[in-house]
């Protein structure tokens, strides 16, 4: 039986390489920053135009489908994830790193249909490394089949994760908390590249052993969702629980060991829902 | 030695530091496929590796067999019990794989650095990024260049727009993580517009040359951590200062980088010291 969805994931691929180049041409030119929700929480022109590209181009092939983007939901729309055929986007993830030129700065697009994420995109276009994943045919990095590290022991374990700029003095204390948490087991290490896709494409590639992040959003992690799981690695809830990709948080691993280790360790901090009533 | 004369003699001492600094990348990259063979060092975090021996071998007799009366500090000997003092005489710095644990996972951030010392002033260094064939190169008074592009740091004097990277460390009691963290939060709360860790010192200062962030501190790095990138951020127009707002103490393991002055001095203002013991301590020689 042929796969329903290979052509809107081929399709996908071009317009991802499109939004690569944008991407690329823009870093030769002077960025200009605004801000978001806080000072930290930074947009670009690019932003808006690669997300537009993106939308324009796969909503005139796929009239029917649905879109839930970063820069459009900033912009007012909905981000609730119903059964149709949604395409999920961001098209910088890393946009601090890609003002400032630092190397991990990518496209991200999951594809979900009955809410089940069926193929997963993520460009990192500084380092033209293109993963891909459809469910059921494994993952690859620019064609080359990739797997985690299949790592279980967490004291051999090199964990990712990322720490910002907290309103909440709570939620900054629990964030360096669970930092130390993780240090202190102890772990190989810990990195912070920067940007939440990359991240989990660093898992599914075996560079790293776990990532695990709280008050990302689900454009952040719906492309390398599909990407980890395909290379053979476990993605949950910070609980222990199933993954729940309106959450807003996750942990994603290269064993189910390493996971349950991190979730032990870490405290959570409420971070909202992606598809929270405002 | 004239003054010209040892200026063509450092140059040429540089094509050879490029050179070998290339070959030991490769010798990585082939190592870095392979089975490693993983031990620790000063903590359980502090790892060391064959490819690492190897590496610094291959380096430091080349080198040795060109320049017989040039000395050498390099990781891999220091902790084999080799002194490690800065004289005169010219010195070439190194550490044969930067990043060992990232080596180990294969995670994408390792680098091959040489550093050359005459009459204890840094003259030039290489960096060699092994996963990607980057090279970054300066010499004093030469300006300095990434794959033969001339590198200028970022001039940025607010923290408010500033990127800044920083390294754990080996050590990780809970007071030094303490501080660490508070080191982190007190950036981060500034606010700055995020930090970054990479584990790799040598290529996190070579970030800060190519003006892709403003800001580098940390505590526990070495001095073959430093001496390259130091001038080759230099070089790139930024500074390299102690974190104590004096000047670089190569052996003090510890260093604030910065495109701009400003950005460094507050840098400084924020951070709390972690002690290491340095690089050039006596041991205690047991009677």
């Amino acid at each position: 039986m042929s796969d329903p969805w290979k052509e809107c994931m081929d399709y996908c691929l071009e317009v991802t390489k499109e939004a690569g180049k944008m991407i690329r041409d823009a870093l030769q030119r002077d960025i200009s920053i605004m801000q978001k929700s806080s000072p930290v929480d930074l947009v670009t022109e690019t932003d808006q135009k690669v997300e537009e590209l993106i939308i324009s181009s796969i909503r005139k092939k796929y009239p029917t489908h649905s879109f839930i983007g970063e820069e459009s939901v900033a912009a007012g729309a909905a981000s609730v994830l119903t059964e149709n055929p949604t395409w999920i986007i961001d098209p910088i993830d890393g946009t601090t790193n890609f003002v400032h030129r630092f190397p991990f700065v990518c496209v991200s697009i999951g594809f979900t249909v009955n809410k089940e994420i069926e193929f997963g995109i993520v460009y990192s276009c500084i380092e033209e490394k293109m993963y891909t994943a459809r469910r059921g045919k494994g993952a690859f990095c620019n064609g080359v089949p990739i797997k985690v590290s299949g790592q279980e022991d967490i004291s051999k374990s090199l964990v990712l994760t990322e720490t910002g700029f907290k309103k909440d003095p709570e939620h900054f204390r629990t964030m360096m908390a669970n930092m130390e948490s993780i240090l202190t087991i102890p772990v190989h290490g810990i990195r912070s590249p920067g940007s939440a896709a990359v991240n989990m494409c660093l898992v599914a590639c075996g560079a790293a052993d776990a990532y695990y992040h709280m008050g990302i959003h689900c454009w952040d992690m719906a492309g390398g969702a599909a990407i980890v799981r395909e290379a053979g690695g476990v993605i949950m809830d910070v609980s222990g629980g199933p993954f729940d990709l309106m959450s807003r948080r996750l942990i994603t691993a290269s064993s189910r060991a390493i996971a349950d280790c991190i979730a032990k360790k870490i405290q959570p901090f409420p971070c909202g829902r992606d598809d929270a009533e405002n | 030695m004239t003054s010209m004369e040892s200026d063509k003699c450092w140059a040429e001492c540089m094509d050879v530091a490029v050179e070998i600094a290339r070959k030991a990348g490769q010798m990585v990259q082939e190592a870095v496929k392979q089975e490693k063979r993983v031990s620790s060092k000063s903590t359980p975090t502090d790892l060391v590796t064959e490819a690492d021996q190897q590496v610094e071998e291959l380096i430091i007799s080349t080198l040795r067999e060109r320049y017989p009366t040039h000395r050498f500090i390099g990781e891999e000997s220091s902790a084999a019990g080799e002194k490690c003092v800065l004289t005169d005489s010219p010195t070439w710095i190194i550490d044969p794989i930067d990043g060992t644990c990232n080596f180990v996972h294969s995670f994408p951030m390792v680098a091959v650095s040489i550093g050359f010392a005459v009459m204890k002033e840094l003259e030039f260094g290489v960096i060699y990024h092994c996963f990607d064939g980057t090279l970054y190169t300066a010499r004093k008074g030469h300006g300095a260049f990434c794959n033969g592009v001339r590198l200028q740091v970022s001039k940025e004097k607010d923290v408010s727009r500033a990127l800044i990277l920083t390294e754990i460390g080996a050590k990780r009691d809970p007071a030094t993580l303490n501080i660490f963290l508070e080191n982190m939060k007190k950036l981060l709360s500034a606010p700055a517009h995020g930090v970054r860790i990479i584990g790799s010192s040598t290529l996190a200062l070579c970030h800060i040359a190519s003006g892709a962030a403003e800001a580098y501190y940390q505590y526990g790095l070495h001095c073959w951590d430093i001496a390259a990138a130091a001038v080759i951020i230099r070089e790139a127009g930024g500074c390299v200062i102690d974190t104590s707002g004096g000047p670089l103490d190569l052996m003090s393991r510890r260093v604030v980088a910065a495109g701009s002055r400003e950005m460094a001095d507050y840098v400084v203002r924020q951070l709390q010291p972690i002690s290491y013991e340095r690089d050039d301590h006596q041991p205690i020689v047991q009677s």
